[in-house]
């Protein structure tokens, strides 16, 4: 071949080179080449929607959000950053290495803007966005922060936000959870987290080489969250809370007829703001504090019932035809089992079923539970709702424990006695009981044969949930059995020797039952669970008082309770 | 005939206007007056380098044989004023600064020293007018051609000018190809200049040895002399099939890309016409140099046939290493792109290598 056809060859085959090249480039490694040059030039400033609102059920805010502003910067040339970091000094007062430590620690990388000042009032704002007309670079973003006008007020209905820790990360990551989200801990704010969670929108800008704002892309306008109304009234919630005052305890209000939780107060409880704010030593408090003020004690707690669980026995009885109107036992203020002796609290003489639930009376229980039995009572103590997970909404919620001979036989390896059997009767030995499961059974006795499941979301996002939520689960026990139990329970408050006898005389007629728990260490925990009015039961209260001494000391708290929504027309 | 002067001019004139347009979409968001009017200055020298296309396309090239050596003359001398202003200067530069423009001596000495090739490989025997070049013995054929390349090719190393130094020396042995000059010589000639490359590495300049070193690995050093092989790879990546579109390239726009006007015009091309535009722009190259070897291959006269066919080399090969060095298949050496980067020298003698390809054909039939 010729020499001068080889060099044709020779240049032909450059060019396809060449061409083979481009190829390489543009279309196969286009993708990758096109991303590394918009990172090159776009710079994403996110900017957060704001957390959806949660509100009573009169549509009043519980808590909302309040707008702060944060100072950003993108990243550039170092003496240009020195003299934009002195002119924000300048004019919010901050000393201008504050800044710069600020920056040097929260910088992440050349393409994402740096928050250099945080929590800034709308003055110096309006300030910093003027002397943006001269340096562009700042960014002033204004991000909404969770706002508690009403403090510590259902704290624990309501929960905390924080950032994301590893747990819920390494779980929520697939719904787009991302490190730094601020999530909810505790509450509603964490159950319904996935529907509060606002959507990140953000400013989309092309910058030059030297990180120079040169314009605006895109905006994405962020997404606020839904918001979430409860169940809870908001002036309930107040009374029950000023009238627990401090003391160890819970009140659950509730309505009987749909299972709606009107109220529920816990005393320890906690400033949720101090999350927002930050406040480490507060917040360390907080979990240290060895009263436990994070534990929500009405759904997450469990206490023996005591007298309350007579209920239980008296309507296994009825309903096994065990007993009758007509039997009475006599109480001498003790009785034996087998070998030992088991007393009453008092010397009660002839009592019927009727009296003894107004008087509380321990002997005529021993006696009905042993002739019921334990597994019956373990049975219908489970119809009544204890013992299992009322399946209520909020996180953490205690299924509570009835004892069974099978159970021990099982679990423990132990026979069961009689005198375990007495023990369970009222209401002591291994059996728990959550002060939400407690008002769910007394809801039972109250609306005559339906076991509400508690619920205290009304509505999300505007779409009302109380048909879905609102389930009630038929026990059907005789109408009877009922009347019986009902008679009884207004007896405690009616009676002039009644538990409860505190409650009468209120302008509004209440039943319930009183219960004294005795426990290994410390003074007995105080229960009061009733309803009211009576003839038309529109409001299931539990009391309870942690070491709060006898059943009186509850009923004296409902007692103001209910004076006081007395007083405020809300019966 | 009339189409191969045709041909050329306009393929040229598309691709200088493209020029135009890259070179001010890379530069119009600059600030300052030299940027503002720098695509004018491009025109200006386009139409300049017009004019020298028509003049040289009606001047018969035998007189370039005539005057050849007061070319290569000429050429040395700006080659030893660049070369000594930069020994006064104590510092490098390529160029002379004459009243409002910069002159670029190397891009002129490239043409001078292929005419001076063409007319030494082209003399004949005076008995029987056959071409001397087939009985050159090896210092004639070799040797000798060697010293008159190496003379200009080392004054612009020294400038220091790489690209265009090797240009040269490539031109030289393709030229060497084409003539009758046995194989063997060349072989000799490449051994000998390859035998000496490792210990030629210890005289390059430190930015020089960097280049090298990072165009095997661009990301050794991704901040300093890798950042424009990389920055000028995602350019041209970015463009896609289509491209950004004109002015939106966000690479050359942005100034992500340095040299956007200059050496790495391509990439800034790139960009915003995607494969599709690049690859039209590469059959536009590739068209023209087609045309050089067509008119090589017809010219009957050997001065003219070296002549066309050095200058579609010279071009040829400004062509494939600039672009190569735009996707990062060559080491950056700072060589223009032909027609498109901006540089009056560059674009003048590229218009003036094309005028005489013209007149190559134009002439031939005098023969």
């Amino acid at each position: 071949m010729e020499r001068k056809h080889i060099l044709r060859f020779l240049i032909i085959l450059m060019f396809v080179a060449l061409l083979a090249g481009l190829l390489n480039l543009d279309l196969l490694q286009g993708a990758k080449f096109r991303r590394l040059s918009d990172s090159n030039c776009i710079r994403l400033i996110a900017q957060s929607g704001a957390r959806g609102n949660i509100l009573d059920r009169h549509g009043q805010v519980i808590v909302d959000n309040k707008i702060s502003y944060d100072v950003l910067i993108l990243p550039q040339e170092l003496n240009q950053l020195d003299r934009i970091l002195s002119g924000v000094s300048r004019i919010l007062g901050v000393e201008t290495k504050e800044l710069k430590d600020a920056f040097r620690s929260n910088y992440i990388s050349s393409s994402i803007p740096v928050t250099v000042a945080g929590n800034i009032d709308l003055k110096k704002a309006v300030l910093l966005g003027e002397y943006k007309m001269e340096e562009p670079s700042i960014i002033i973003q204004p991000r909404p922060l969770r706002n508690y006008p009403y403090g510590a007020l259902a704290s624990h209905v309501i929960g905390y936000v924080n950032e994301i820790d590893r747990w819920r990360l390494t779980k929520l990551e697939d719904y787009g959870y991302k490190t730094k989200d601020i999530v909810g801990f505790g509450g509603v704010e964490e159950k319904y987290d996935y529907y509060l969670r606002q959507e990140e929108g953000g400013l989309s800008v092309e910058v030059n080489h030297r990180g120079k704002f040169m314009r605006v892309l895109g905006f994405e306008p962020p997404v606020n969250g839904k918001d979430v109304q409860l169940t809870l009234d908001l002036n309930i919630q107040k009374i029950a809370e000023d009238s627990l005052a401090a003391r160890k305890g819970s009140i659950v209000l509730m309505d009987p007829q749909s299972g709606q939780v009107l109220a529920l107060a816990n005393y320890p409880n906690f400033n949720p703001a101090v999350f927002v704010s930050k406040r480490t030593r507060l917040i360390s408090g907080l979990f240290n504090n060895p009263d436990a003020p994070l534990i929500n004690r009405a759904t997450s707690s469990s206490y023996p019932p005591a007298s309350v669980f007579k209920l239980v026995v008296a309507s296994a009885a009825l309903e096994l035809k065990k007993i009758n109107l007509s039997t009475s036992f006599l109480c001498r203020g003790w009785t034996m089992i087998g070998a030992r002796k088991f007393s009453c609290w008092d010397v009660h003489g002839a009592q019927d079923i009727v009296a003894a639930i107004a008087h509380s009376c321990d002997v005529f229980f021993y006696k009905t539970g042993l002739l019921t039995g334990a597994q019956n009572i373990h049975d219908y103590a489970l119809k009544l709702g204890l013992g299992r997970s009322p399946g209520f909404e909020l996180p953490y919620e205690t299924a509570g424990f009835i004892p069974s001979p099978l159970w021990r036989k099982i679990n423990k390896f132990q026979n069961w006695f009689d005198g375990d059997t007495a023990n369970l009767s009222i209401g002591q030995g291994d059996c728990l009981v959550s002060p939400l499961q407690a008002a769910g059974m007394m809801a039972v006795f109250a609306n005559g044969g339906y076991l509400p499941s508690p619920y205290i979301i009304k509505a999300v996002g505007g779409l009302d949930l109380s048909a879905k939520k609102r389930k009630l689960s038929r026990v059907d026990f005789k109408k009877s059995t009922f009347e019986i139990i009902c008679r009884g329970l207004r007896a405690v408050v009616a009676d002039a020797r009644g538990t409860g006898n505190v409650l009468a005389g209120l302008g509004v007629k209440v039943a319930g039952k009183t219960g004294t728990a005795q426990v290994s260490r410390g003074s007995t925990h105080a229960w009061f669970v009733g309803f009211f009015p009576f003839d038309n039961p529109k409001y299931v209260i539990c009391v309870l008082l942690e070491n709060g001494g006898p059943g009186h000391a509850a009923c004296v708290v409902a007692r103001q309770v209910i004076e006081a929504m007395n007083k405020r027309n809300l019966i | 005939m009339r189409s191969s002067f045709l041909r050329i001019l306009v393929l040229a004139l598309i691709i200088s206007s493209l020029g135009v347009l890259s070179i001010y979409s890379s530069t119009y968001q600059k600030e300052g007056t030299p940027w503002q009017d720098i695509h004018m200055r491009q025109m200006l020298w386009i139409l300049i380098g017009l004019i020298c296309f028509f003049i040289m396309a009606h001047l018969n090239y035998r007189r370039l044989w005539d005057i050849n050596y007061l070319i290569y003359g000429v050429a040395i001398f700006f080659l030893l004023l660049v070369f000594g202003l930069g020994i006064i200067r104590l510092g490098a530069q390529r160029w002379l600064k004459f009243a409002w423009f910069n002159f670029q001596p190397s891009e002129f000495a490239k043409l001078a020293v292929i005419i001076f090739l063409a007319r030494y490989f082209s003399r004949k025997s005076a008995d029987d007018i056959s071409l001397l070049s087939g009985k050159f013995g090896i210092f004639r054929g070799i040797i000798l051609p060697f010293i008159f390349v190496a003379v200009p090719m080392f004054l612009i190393i020294e400038q220091p000018d790489l690209g265009s130094g090797l240009m040269l020396l490539l031109v030289f042995v393709s030229l060497l190809y084409l003539t009758n000059v046995r194989l063997k010589y060349i072989i000799a000639l490449m051994f000998i200049i390859m035998l000496p490359l490792p210990f030629f590495w210890h005289f390059l300049r430190d930015y020089q040895k960097q280049r090298l070193l990072v165009f095997l690995n661009p990301n050794i050093d991704p901040l300093g002399a890798g950042y424009t092989v990389i920055q000028s790879r995602i350019a041209i990546g970015s463009g896609g099939l289509l491209g950004k579109g004109w002015l939106s390239g966000t690479q050359s726009q942005l100034f992500f890309l340095p040299e956007s006007h200059t050496d790495f015009i391509f990439a800034t091309f790139s960009e915003q016409w995607g494969f599709l535009g690049s690859s039209l722009l590469l059959l536009m190259y590739y068209l023209i140099i087609r045309q050089g070897f067509i008119i090589a291959g017809r010219t009957q006269d050997s001065f003219g046939r070296l002549l066309a066919y050095g200058i579609s080399l010279l071009l040829a090969l400004q062509v494939f290493i600039n672009i190569a060095m735009n996707m990062g298949l060559a080491p950056v050496v700072g060589l223009p792109l032909p027609l498109m980067s901006y540089g009056g020298s560059s674009v003048l003698s590229t218009f003036i290598a094309l005028g005489i390809l013209v007149n190559i054909d134009r002439t031939r039939s005098v023969f």
